[in-house]
This record gives C-alpha cells, structure tokens and sequence, in this order.
C-alpha cells in the first residue's frame, strides 16, 4: 500500500476517534467506524459505550470485528440485548453518536450503499441499509466516514439508502431538531453541514485545502476559518496503525 | 407426565414442516446461524421460499444460488466484514428473484409487530430517502394523541423459522445464549419452529436455568440434533466462527460454475452435518473447537 494511502487511513481512524468524546455512547458499525471506536476507547475516552446492531451493549473487542455477531464482540460486552433493545434506544433518543460509512455520498450528506447505477437494473447491486437508514434518521450527530476517493462524492447519490440534510429537492427533510450527519471525515480533511450543506472545516497533514479537495467534482464549501494541517499525536497513530494491522 | 418427544433427524424435520412456497425466518444474527437446516432444504430440493430476516448473511446466497428461493425479504444482503451477495446480484439481474428490502429496524419490528399479533407498529424511519417506494410501500399513520407523523411498519408473520441453538430436552424446549440479534423475534412470530442444536439434554438441565430457554417446547414444531450445525458460523461456548470460510465463499461464490461446484461438494454431495465437516481440514475444524464434530467414516 502507498505510503501517502496508509497515512489517509490512519487519519481517518484518528479523527473519527478524537469526535468522540468520552462517556458517550456509540452505535457502531463494521471497518473503520469499529476501529475509531476502539482507538478512542483505548485512548482519550475510555469510557465510550459501544454499542453494536446485533445487540452488544458496552463492548471492547480485542480485534476489529468482521460481523457485529462476531465472537470477539459478545467475548468483550458487558450486556448482550437484542436488536430491539439497541434500535429501540436509538429511537428513543438514547444514544449519542452513530458512525456511518457508505459507497456514495453527497453534498446533503445522503448516503448510498444500495445500488450504483438504476435501482432496477443496477450496474452493481450492493448491500443495503442494514442499519444505516436508521442510524442516520434517528442518532442526535452522525459521523460519515469516507476515504478519499473522489468518485464516491458525488453531485447527488444514485440512491438514498441514509437520508442526509436535504433531498433531490433541495428541502430539508422532515425530522427531529440536530439529527442528520454532523460530520464527514476523510483521510484527508474534516467536514461539516453549515446550512445543510457540506463544508471543509480542517484538514489533516499533510493536506491543505487543496488536497482535501483534489479531484471532487461535487460542490463543497470552505470554511474561511478552516484549520489547515492539523497534525495528531504519534502516539495515537501509532495504535491506529497496530489496530488495523 | 412426560412431554411427548420432538426429537427427530433433520431430514424428517425439514420434509414435514417445510412446505414448498413456505415463508421461512432464518435465525441467527452472524452468531448460531442454522447452515445445516439450509443445507438440508437445498438436498431436498425446495421450492419457491420466501427468505427472511434482517441481516443476512451467506446462507441465503447459497440457497439462491441452489434454485430455492423466489424472495427475499432483508434489512441487509451480503457477506458480512467481507463483501457483496454475489449469488444474490446474479439472480436479481436475471429476474430470477424478488426482493423487499426494508431497513434492520425496519425488519426488527415488522416481525415484532407479528409476535405481538398487531398489524403494525409505528416508528420514526422510512420517511426519507429512497428505500420507501424502492422495493416496498410504507404507509404514513398519524398518532392519534399527538398528531405526529410516523411510518406504519407492517407486520411479517413467518410460516416457519429455521433456528440453530445450544441445547434443548427432547420435548423441544430449546436453550439459546449469546448473540441473539433479531432471532427470538423471527422466532416468536413464526407459525411453525425447526430447531436444531448441539445437544439434547435432560428436562432438570432446562429446569436448572429456565431463563436460557429463549423458545418453550409448545412453540416448537421439532428439535434434531446436529452437532455443528452452524459452521461457518459459531455457537457461543461450544466452536469459533470459521472467518476464512467466508472470505473463501467471496471467491467462489463470483462464477456461477465454482458456484454450482461448491454446492454439489459441500451441500448436495454430503448426507449430512459430520460429513460436511468432514470436508475440512482437520487442523481448522480443530482449532475452531469443532473436532469430534465430523464424521469418523470416510
């Protein structure tokens, strides 16, 4: 792997972990969300509940899982509920954060892991919501965590698995006050929704505005106080590489 | 007295309370999948199954690819931590199946709503974005107290369920522990339960811990006993998961002929669960905590 691509992987797990802040808790996918969560356990917030859709409440698995029913998840939980449990707490505004990734996204921040191409005849058929749709409706903040590659941001999804800040017509959705993404993270730079609508707030070293851009045919806005190059400590790097390893 | 015996072979259990054309639940969220009961509808050569539950998982892309199935009905289709539902996209580009596609919660409470016998239940999801109006109709309700707009999340009642668990007594009070995900509501709201587990024991060994028994006996059409029912998938506190077997079926499962190859080995091929497991390397059946398991004969 290039060194420039390993470098944009540890990014994103570092600043996806450093959004989350201590003694919350944390509805928690597969891949990289899985990994922010336990680096920002096993650093800055040791105190985050993760929590997983097949129903483990308060995990810490020792390695990155490969399904939310793999061993090391109920091998590391303080509760085993079920699906019902942990979407019912969704709903019910009972967790804080949920972390996301997708195929395609957005300048709405809607997401796609459906179909790229026609829903009816795809050019490739995908895996669907799972949880998706529902952790980005219901969860108060939502973070997208995306690499940087720019033909997965696009002017508009080809399907909306994950229903962002506003639709095809330009109009807010419908939904409770502060749910909808919050952030998207690349391995390059740190976005958020200012007017609904994506917008560069920092980017990571060695990236600067134009990095952080470089290749994106969508519209995204720039912060005029956008942090340029912030860098991250060596030594939560360096247990964001030895996790994924 | 003494509960009257559901233990039977999964043969048996498959042939009477398995009909053609059934909608069938599938248990097991990643943890306790019942691979053996699929495998054992695909040697019998089922017909037009509806398949069911919230995330999915390689079983149903091998039953698809085995011709058994007319629909699916999923929160998520794939292989999960490793990639896509190659059989799956190969049927749905071809016409050969149907789908519904909802959302895990979604999926959760429709088969709730069924436990419950009430049509619907209402829930703040599926007003936006595109999988309300894709494959599915979700209807709006308005809650009659607050004047709120929810979405009518209907009702799934399962003619069958397939679930695979630790232990059960003879007489089908089955015993299931660990990640449960959306098992026991599939189960719950199913007509019809074909259980299979790891071991049979004795009714004082289900009275000792009664808050293990996740479905009683007289919700349980028949129990079969099938040692290693669930790989690749694991039993919590009796084998690991086998991640390798999943990464494997990615690359078999991208050709149609490597497909159907893999099915007349590994399914139609074999009489049963010992002699499935007997396909393995012995080194990997061991280390997953399944030797003993497979058959003895070669």
């Amino acid at each position: 792997m290039p060194a420039e691509t390993k470098q944009e992987d540890l990014n994103l797990i570092v600043a996806t972990a450093l959004s989350l802040k201590n003694g919350e808790t944390c509805f928690v996918g597969i891949g990289v969300p899985s990994l922010a969560a336990m680096l920002a356990k096993r650093t800055h917030a040791p105190d985050l509940v993760l929590i997983y859709e097949s129903g483990a409440i308060d995990s810490n698995p020792a390695i990155p899982p490969l399904s939310t029913g793999s061993p090391c998840i109920p091998d590391s939980s303080l509760m085993i509920g079920d699906c019902l449990d942990v979407f019912g707490d969704l709903q019910a505004g009972r967790i804080d954060v949920g972390l996301l990734s997708a195929a395609q996204v957005d300048k709405y921040g809607n997401l796609n892991s459906t179909v790229i191409g026609d829903y009816r005849k795809p050019k490739l058929r995908m895996v669907g919501s799972g949880g998706a749709h529902d952790i980005e409706t219901l969860a108060p903040r939502t973070l997208i965590l995306m690499p940087h590659e720019p033909r997965r941001f696009v002017a508009f999804v080809d399907f909306i698995t994950s229903p962002g800040t506003r639709g095809r017509d330009g109009k807010a959705y419908d939904r409770p006050a502060g749910a909808g993404p919050s952030e998207l993270i690349t391995g390059r730079g740190r976005f958020h929704f200012a007017e609904g609508v994506l917008t560069l707030v920092e980017t990571f070293d060695p990236f600067g505005k134009a990095g952080a851009l470089e290749g994106f045919t969508v519209d995204v806005a720039v912060d005029p106080k956008c942090r340029e190059g912030v860098v991250f400590p060596e030594a939560t790097r360096a247990l964001a590489a030895e996790l994924s390893a | 007295m003494t509960a009257p015996s559901k233990l039977v072979s999964l043969p048996e259990a498959i042939r009477n309370h398995l009909p053609d054309g059934s909608t069938v639940f599938i248990g097991g969220f990643g943890h306790a999948v019942p691979f053996a009961s699929a495998h054992e509808f695909i040697r019998q050569g089922k017909k037009k199954l509806t398949l069911c539950r919230a995330g999915t998982d390689i079983l149903f892309d091998q039953a698809i690819a085995a011709g058994c199935v007319s629909k699916v009905i999923f929160g998520y289709i794939g292989n999960p931590g490793v990639g896509l539902a190659h059989s799956f996209s190969r049927a749905l580009a071809e016409g050969r199946i149907e789908m519904e596609e909802w959302t895990n919660f979604s999926m959760v409470l429709r088969l709730h709503a069924a436990r419950l016998g009430v049509p619907f239940l209402p829930a703040d999801i599926l007003k936006a974005g595109d999988i309300a109006g894709g494959s599915i109709d979700v209807r709006p309700v308005t809650c009659p107290y607050t004047g709120k707009l929810l979405s009518a999340i209907p009702a799934l009642k399962p003619d069958v369920a397939l679930i695979h668990a630790q232990r059960a007594d003879e007489a089908g009070n089955i015993q299931f522990w660990g990640i449960d995900g959306d098992t026991r509501e599939g189960a719950l709201a199913s007509d019809t339960v074909i259980a299979t587990v790891e071991e049979i024991v004795p009714t004082e060994t289900i009275r000792k811990s009664p808050e293990r028994t996740m479905i009683p006996a007289h919700r349980v059409a028949s129990v079969s006993l099938v040692p290693g029912g669930a790989h690749p998938s694991y039993v919590q506190d009796y084998y690991g998961r086998d991640d390798a077997h999943f990464a494997e079926y990615d690359k078999i499962s991208r050709k149609p002929e490597t497909m159907d190859a893999y099915l007349e080995s590994h399914i139609r091929g074999v009489a049963d669960r010992a002699a499935y497991l007997k396909l393995f390397e012995p080194a990997r059946i061991e280390a997953l905590g399944l030797a003993g398991k497979a058959g003895s004969a070669a």
